[in-house]
C-alpha cells in the first residue's frame, strides 16, 4: 500500500493527488490518501481529509512507501521506518506561498535522507524502481539543549 | 516555570513535539489552532486558524490576550506560523520574554512570520546556518531537530 499525505496547508495539492490517483488506477496496487485543503477528490484511491496523530501513525505502519511534501510530515514516515518520495509543492502552481519546499527537498535530497521527485511524471517508474530503504535521520540534541539553557536563564531571572 | 508554546496545528506543531525534551519539569501549554489533532493535546486552548483573514487575526490577538492575561507564563516559544504574530507582540507589550525558532523547512527563506516577529524576539533561533545571513545580527544557529 501506499499512503500519500498533504498535511494541514490550507491549499491544495492536487497536481500529487490526481497523478496518484491515475497510479492507483494503473497499478493496482492499494493506495491511500490524507487530501487536507486539496478539492480534488481521488476515483480510484480511498481518502480522507484529515485525521488524528495516531491515524498517520497506523497509516504509516501500514504503507510500503509514503509519498508526501517535503515537510514535517516526512517525520511521521521515519519514525515507522518507511522509505518517503518528497513531492515539494511549488509556487508557479499556486500550491504554497514560496520555493521553500523546493529548497528543503534538494538539500534532504543531497542529504541522502530522501527520495525528492520534482515532477509528477516521474512518480510511478520512481515508485516501481525505488529502493525500499527507510530513510536515517539522526536527532540533533543541540537545538533541545539550547533551549534548555535558556529557559533555565529565563528561570533564574 | 510556565511556558505557552504558540503553533499552528500542522507541521509547525510536529516541530515543537520534537522539542519537547526541552520543556520537560516545566508548567507548559499550547495556544494553537482548533483541528482533530490539537484536540487530543493536554493543555491547550484551540483558536480559529488565523490563515491571511485580518478579522480572525484581531478575534485570535483578543482571545490570545485573555489567555496570557490568564496564565502569566514567564516564557514564549513559537516554530510559526502566523499564530505567533499577535502572540509575540502581546508579550512584549506584557513583558513576556519570547523564543522563535524558524522552521526546519527554511533552508534559504525566510518565513514572513519570521520577519515580522524578528524585532521583538528574545531569541531568535534558525535551523540551517545558511539562512544566518537573511535575517540580522540577533539570529542564532544552534542546531536543528534533526
Amino acid at each position: 500500500m501506499i499512503f500519500v499525505t498533504v498535511g494541514m496547508h490550507t491549499k491544495g495539492f492536487d497536481r500529487l493527488l490526481k497523478k496518484m490517483d491515475e497510479i492507483a488506477a494503473t497499478s493496482g496496487e492499494e493506495v491511500v490518501m490524507q487530501i487536507g485543503h486539496t478539492n480534488f477528490r481521488p476515483q480510484t484511491a480511498k481518502w480522507f481529509d484529515f485525521t488524528t496523530e495516531e491515524g498517520i501513525k497506523e497509516w504509516c505502519k501500514k504503507a510500503r512507501v509514503v509519498v508526501t511534501q517535503p515537510a514535517m510530515s516526512i517525520l511521521d514516515a521515519q519514525e515507522q521506518n518507511k522509505p518517503v518520495i518528497a513531492v515539494p509543492r511549488l509556487q508557479k502552481y499556486d500550491e504554497v506561498i514560496d520555493d521553500h519546499q523546493l529548497d528543503f527537498a534538494r538539500h534532504l535530497e543531497k542529504e541522502g535522507k530522501v527520495i525528492a521527485v520534482y515532477d509528477v511524471d516521474k512518480l510511478e517508474e520512481t515508485l516501481r524502481r525505488m529502493d525500499p530503504k527507510p530513510m536515517k535521520l539522526v536527532r540533533d540534541k543541540r537545538l533541545v539543549n539550547a533551549l534548555r539553557k535558556y529557559i533555565e536563564l529565563i528561570e533564574r531571572g | 516555570m510556565k511556558i505557552c508554546l504558540v503553533c499552528s496545528h500542522g507541521g509547525h506543531l510536529t516541530e515543537i513535539l520534537q522539542l519537547q525534551e526541552a520543556f520537560e519539569g516545566h508548567d507548559a501549554f499550547f495556544i494553537t489552532y482548533d483541528s482533530v489533532r490539537t484536540r487530543q493535546l493536554d493543555r491547550k486552548y484551540l483558536l480559529r486558524n488565523i490563515g491571511t483573514n485580518p478579522i480572525i487575526m484581531a478575534q485570535a490577538s483578543l482571545s490570545m490576550l485573555r489567555i496570557l492575561l490568564r496564565e502569566k507564563p514567564k516564557l514564549i516559544i513559537s516554530t510559526g506560523s502566523e499564530i505567533a504574530i499577535p502572540a509575540f507582540y502581546l508579550a512584549k507589550l506584557l513583558r513576556i520574554k519570547t523564543v522563535f525558532i524558524e522552521s526546519w523547512t527554511r533552508v534559504d527563506r525566510p518565513t514572513g512570520t519570521g520577519k515580522i516577529v524578528y524585532p521583538v524576539s528574545d531569541l531568535f533561533l534558525v535551523q540551517w546556518e545558511r539562512l544566518l545571513p537573511k535575517y540580522g545580527k540577533k539570529a542564532k544557529y544552534e542546531g536543528a531537530i534533526l
